[in-house]
């Protein structure tokens, strides 16, 4: 007899593993839609923006237009792919049923909901690490604060892998996926301060990105590789935080109530 | 002891109401057929046993264990070989079992010899590195039936387990039911073959319209008919 389970209300915290390692084999299977593509579209950006028409452009806060391309690039990746690997997963198990192999096991939704998202971590920083390299062999500039570096991964990674849960329970179709993407996430990065700090911004736009959320991240991002921003490290660490704190809480919570998972 | 205890179970979806106050027992090493047409109720029932609906009323307990308030207790006790191919595609046969049997939070040298033995078993050690959508009917019938295995739950709920498959299949599967039924297992079956229910159930329990018409042993609830009579007696709407 394997399973010493009677009475056992123990935590499953091997469940927990499973599901991670899972979604890693789930990473690497698809690994020419979610490792390449981002990879292969940094490269570009840089190429083209950074090295082509960066040399056109003077310094930026004190740095080459390249170099202080990269971290708005990396924490674009991570927002972009942890929020695909929560939606996705969650999405594709409820619509190909597979997520009853979990539904039935002896598994928390706190288990469930840390899985995804450690998962997306995980994703992210393996996404990161390339473009972190790619970066210093490029255009030679790496992160100075390994410590804000991967803080901000964490909480980035926390808040779109929860968003992406929620997204995966509520859409009806792929294409209800996408609808943060394409509406929200994308636009929202492309003005906080990825291309260009918000101090070229006039006054009125610059007041306006800072309840831009996208801003916050990318912001506290580039402290960790060039030590300023364009607003206060700690009061975007917080934004932040408060952020990932709801995102989680509510996908735990409807998780917890078996939303479009349990009848 | 019993393995199921079913006590005036209530679902309701909406103004619906799927299972209307449902009881029974289904004692520990039973073979217990849960019959009924389509819509009946059957599936909610089992869905309502494993968790994967929210009981409105009424209480389910599985070898003593009430399935709400020790439902991490009482899923360790219960594999669901259900109706649909709801398999994991990005694993390949054997992970599905490995992985299977992680979610279960067991994992280890154990685990990975009893996955090759249900391969074994049920033929399909020549497909263990390929996924599943490359499997015949058959095959994916039987792999069900093995995921449901791999933790060693002491009750087997089988949803339609030979639907599709074919004759000569039907049979394996029968004997091999039997065999595990024999070893201890408490089996529930449900069924449109009213003749598998005939030959391996020791009691039935006929549902319509989400309440229970009929819970008999077998022998007794057919008599001098067959059971196809008995059934479209008791369901006839």
């Amino acid at each position: 007899m394997i399973v010493t389970a009677e009475g056992d209300n123990r935590a499953n915290f091997i469940g927990f593993l499973t599901l991670v390692k899972r979604e890693m084999v789930r990473t690497f299977s698809i690994i020419n839609q979610v490792i390449w593509p981002p990879v292969i579209q940094t490269l570009l950006y840089v190429f083209v923006l950074g090295i082509g028409l960066g040399s056109q452009i003077k310094a930026v806060n004190g740095v080459p237009y390249a170099q202080y391309l990269i971290p708005g690039l990396i924490i674009m990746q991570v927002i972009d792919q942890t929020y695909s690997e929560g939606s996705s997963t969650v999405f594709q198990g409820r619509f190909m049923n597979s997520i009853q192999e979990l539904l039935i096991a002896p598994m928390s939704a706190f288990e469930m909901v840390m899985g995804y998202v450690v998962a997306g971590f995980a994703r992210a920083i393996f996404i990161a690490a390339l473009i972190t390299v790619l970066g210093g062999m490029l255009v030679r500039t790496w992160p100075i604060d390994w410590s804000v570096y991967f803080l901000t991964i964490v909480l980035v990674s926390i808040l779109f892998a929860s968003l992406g849960v929620i997204f995966g329970l509520f859409a009806e179709k792929f294409d209800h996926v996408a609808l943060l993407t394409t509406f929200v996430i994308t636009p929202l990065v492309f003005v906080g301060g990825v291309f260009t700090s918000t101090r070229f911004m006039p006054p009125v736009l610059r007041t306006v990105s800072q309840f831009n959320p996208m801003f916050q991240m990318i912001n506290a991002f580039r402290y960790a590789y060039q030590s300023s921003g364009d607003a206060p490290l700690w009061s975007s660490l917080v934004i932040i935080a408060v952020m990932a704190g709801v995102a989680y809480f509510g996908a735990l919570r409807l998780v917890s109530i078996g939303f479009k998972l349990r009848t | 002891m019993q393995a199921l205890h079913i006590d005036r179970l209530v679902k309701r979806y909406g103004d619906f109401t799927a299972v209307d106050g449902i009881s029974f027992d289904v004692p520990e090493g039973e073979f217990f057929g849960l019959l009924g047409p389509n819509g009946a109720g059957k599936t909610t029932t089992i869905n309502s046993i494993v968790g994967l609906s929210k009981i409105t009323s009424g209480s389910i307990s599985l070898f003593g264990l009430d399935v709400t308030a020790d439902w991490r207790a009482t899923r360790r006790l219960v594999g669901l070989s259900p109706q649909e191919y709801n398999f994991d595609r990005y694993l390949s046969i054997r992970d599905i079992l490995i992985y299977q049997a992680g979610y279960y939070g067991l994992h280890g040298k154990a685990i990975r010899a009893r996955a090759d033995d249900l391969l074994e078993r049920f033929g399909l050690t020549s497909k263990a590195k390929q996924v599943y959508t490359r499997l015949s009917g058959g095959m994916k019938r039987r792999l069900t039936i093995a995921r449901a295995l791999i933790f060693e739950p002491r009750l087997l709920i089988l949803d339609e387990p030979t639907a599709g498959v074919d004759v000569e299949l039907r049979l394996e599967l029968w004997a091999f039911l039997r065999e595990l039924n024999r070893d201890g297992m408490t089996i529930i079956l449900t069924t449109h073959y009213l003749e598998e229910a005939e030959e391996l159930c020791s009691r039935i329990g006929i549902i319509e319209a989400g309440r229970l018409v009929a819970l008999e042993g077998t022998r007794k609830l057919v008599g001098e008919r067959t059971l196809q009579d008995v059934f479209l007696e008791l369901t006839r709407r």
